[in-house]
């Protein structure tokens, strides 16, 4: 499909526009961080697209942090919202390529993540400045949106540029023909360039590249090399939690009257319990052993099951990680 | 394939409990929520308490569900204030069955420890359903004292049948006990099956699991024929939640029987 433009003065009427039917999400930055917030006609629209990802990963939207999913002993459909993501950044469109792979592409499927994934249109934006956290060039990815979402923009001089990956962004592109124009050949070469010196930036912060044998290296790690690191980490979970590709979880159930609520929790690899059976045997109950089942999960086991890293180099873990342990330094260094 | 929601557990109701040892019970339930092949396993819910992961111990052909359980945590402390009557939750079944294919024209060789039996039993009950496939049965069994044998009723009944050899140790006797006495692996000396083509199958606590395959791999069963029950923390049940992964496994998919061709490079893949 062509590109179209879109003048940044119509860009609040196709969020208005799209908005009407349903819920739309936009990032804005504040106070330093950029975040997804909601779509309100009464209140100021000041989108932030220059920036790197969201603070908060998009793994929420799908995956809640604390969802129902059944009720005993009778089920009850959940209610799944309708909405637009704006904005999403490929580390984080290829958080929810780790999710579809687990949720929809393992046998069986997971009905309620899929319904959540159906109702949701994702309109990904190039993330034009990396920053220093930003390492997505060393697991092979680009600073720019691809086939996970329905649309994507990169801002180029005269305005938006939008090109549709799947016929849902097809389908709205033509539903609001409009607002765009066919775009010229200055409008590609403007996206050329900004994603070339996107590319370049992240080149110059991230200017070694990882082993070819990566996964095989984790597989093989001595885990005295990784001991400074190790002792360092405090287990506040944060690089967990941050991640948009981990998807561990627990299920819990909660009385509710005389009915029971089963909910789905974030759950997080390195809890001293997380692989404890009730029997009392624990096959990790060092921390070490769960430092490094962090690693060997991401790049050894789900590099070797499904051909790619469950890392999109998005950097949340060393920004949010309490003791600032760079997951680069480990990963050059294995 | 996309199904029912997976989360949901099947309401159903005990319909009989039976208590096998001080610490271990057989909970039958009403009716059969869900079929299996021996080997698979079901989460069963408590309701307002959890849900914990256990493989029958009845038959598959049986018309009820049966569990025999050891209240050990949790989820089981709750079971095990359940009465009869009372509604329980049941999801599955999961992971992949014993490959019995596999095991027709052989002697097949059973190790179990303590309240691993109850697994074994639904995988014996499914061999002795078509006892003619199979050469002979040998079960080899051990509990801590006399008190924890689990089928103590059953045991007797068991041994008269022809092509079963069923041998029982404890760990320590008492004045009662005239049977043999010492850890599993005393009756593992003398294996009397034809190692290089039977299987063995071996369920029991992983310090009994561990030094049983060690003596099985020794008297020269091949890997691949030696499956273990790996019992491994498992929440979903589904291959999604990553709890029980073991190097490249997820034991709830890809076993809960993995064999020791599958987990020897594992670092102790016991615990």
């Amino acid at each position: 499909m062509k590109s179209y433009l879109l003048s940044p003065d119509k860009l609040l009427t196709f969020v208005k526009e799209l908005s009407r039917d349903w819920s739309l999400f936009f990032p804005t930055f504040e106070e330093g961080k950029t975040h997804l917030v909601r779509f309100d006609e009464n209140s100021p629209f000041q989108p932030g697209f220059d920036r790197i990802r969201t603070a908060e990963n998009i793994k929420q939207f799908f995956f809640p942090v604390r969802g129902t999913v059944a009720k005993f002993p009778k089920d009850e459909a959940i209610p799944v919202e309708k909405r637009y993501l704006l904005g999403v950044k490929n580390c984080d469109l290829k958080g929810i390529d780790i999710y579809d792979r687990v949720f929809m592409g393992w046998d069986p499927v997971d009905p309620l993540y899929k319904a959540r994934r159906d109702k949701t249109i994702i309109i990904s934006a190039d993330c034009p400045e990396p920053e220093d956290s930003c390492f997505c060039n060393l697991l092979g990815l680009n600073p720019y949106g691809d086939a996970v979402s329905d649309l994507n923009f990169t801002k180029v001089g005269s305005g938006l540029l939008f090109e549709a990956f799947t016929k849902r962004g097809e389908a709205i592109i033509n539903a609001y023909k409009s607002l765009f124009v066919e775009a010229k050949e200055e409008d590609e070469k403007d996206r050329k360039a900004a994603r070339e010196k996107a590319v370049k930036k992240l080149s110059s912060i991230n200017s070694k590249p990882f082993k070819k044998d990566l996964p095989d290296r984790v597989a093989a790690a001595d885990r005295e090399r990784i001991r400074d690191a190790r002792d360092e980490c405090v287990e506040c979970h944060a690089c967990l939690h941050s991640c948009p590709t981990c998807y561990c979880f627990l299920l819990g159930d909660y009385k509710r009257g005389k009915d029971i609520e089963r909910v789905r929790l974030w759950d997080a690899c390195y809890y001293a319990a997380y692989a404890r059976v009730g029997g009392g045997a624990n096959p990790r109950s060092r921390i070490d052993e769960r430092f490094w089942n962090r690693f060997q999960c991401k790049f050894d086991f789900f590099s070797k099951y499904e051909k790619v890293y469950a890392c999109s180099g998005c950097g949340r873990c060393l920004l949010g990680c309490s003791s600032k342990i760079d997951i680069r330094e480990i990963l050059w260094n294995v | 394939m996309e199904r029912m929601n997976p989360y949901y557990p099947i309401p159903v109701k005990i319909k009989k409990i039976t208590p096998e040892t001080s610490n271990i019970t057989t909970f039958v339930l009403e009716g059969k929520p869900i079929e299996f092949e021996a080997g698979q396993f079901a989460e069963l819910t408590i309701p307002g308490v959890g849900e914990a992961p256990f493989t029958p111990s009845s038959s598959p052909y049986d018309k009820d569900l049966e569990f025999t359980i050891m209240k050990v945590g949790r989820v089981t402390d709750g079971l095990f204030k359940l009465k009869e009557g009372d509604l329980v939750g049941v999801r599955g079944p999961f992971g992949k069955p014993y490959p019995l294919e596999h095991f027709k024209g052989k002697e097949v060789f059973i190790v179990g420890g303590g309240v691993g039996f109850a697994p074994l039993r639904s995988l014996f009950l499914a061999l002795l359903h078509d006892l003619k496939s199979y050469k002979k049965i040998y079960i080899r069994y051990g509990a801590r004292t006399p008190q924890d044998i689990v089928y103590k009723h059953l045991i007797p009944e068991w041994q008269k049948i022809d092509r079963v050899d069923l041998l029982l140790t404890v760990d320590v006797g008492d004045g009662s006990w005239r049977g043999r006495v010492g850890v599993v692996t005393v009756i593992l000396d003398k294996i009397p099956v034809d190692v290089k083509t039977s299987p063995t199958i071996v369920c029991g606590p992983p310090l009994m699991m561990k030094f049983s395959t060690q003596k099985l791999i020794e008297a020269g069963f091949r890997h691949e024929n030696i499956y273990l029950s790996m019992e491994k923390n498992m929440s979903c049940g589904l291959g999604k939640c990553n709890h029980c992964r073991v190097g490249k496994f997820y034991v709830c998919k890809d076993g809960p029987v993995l064999t020791w061709q599958d987990v020897k490079d594992i670092e102790e893949p016991f615990l």
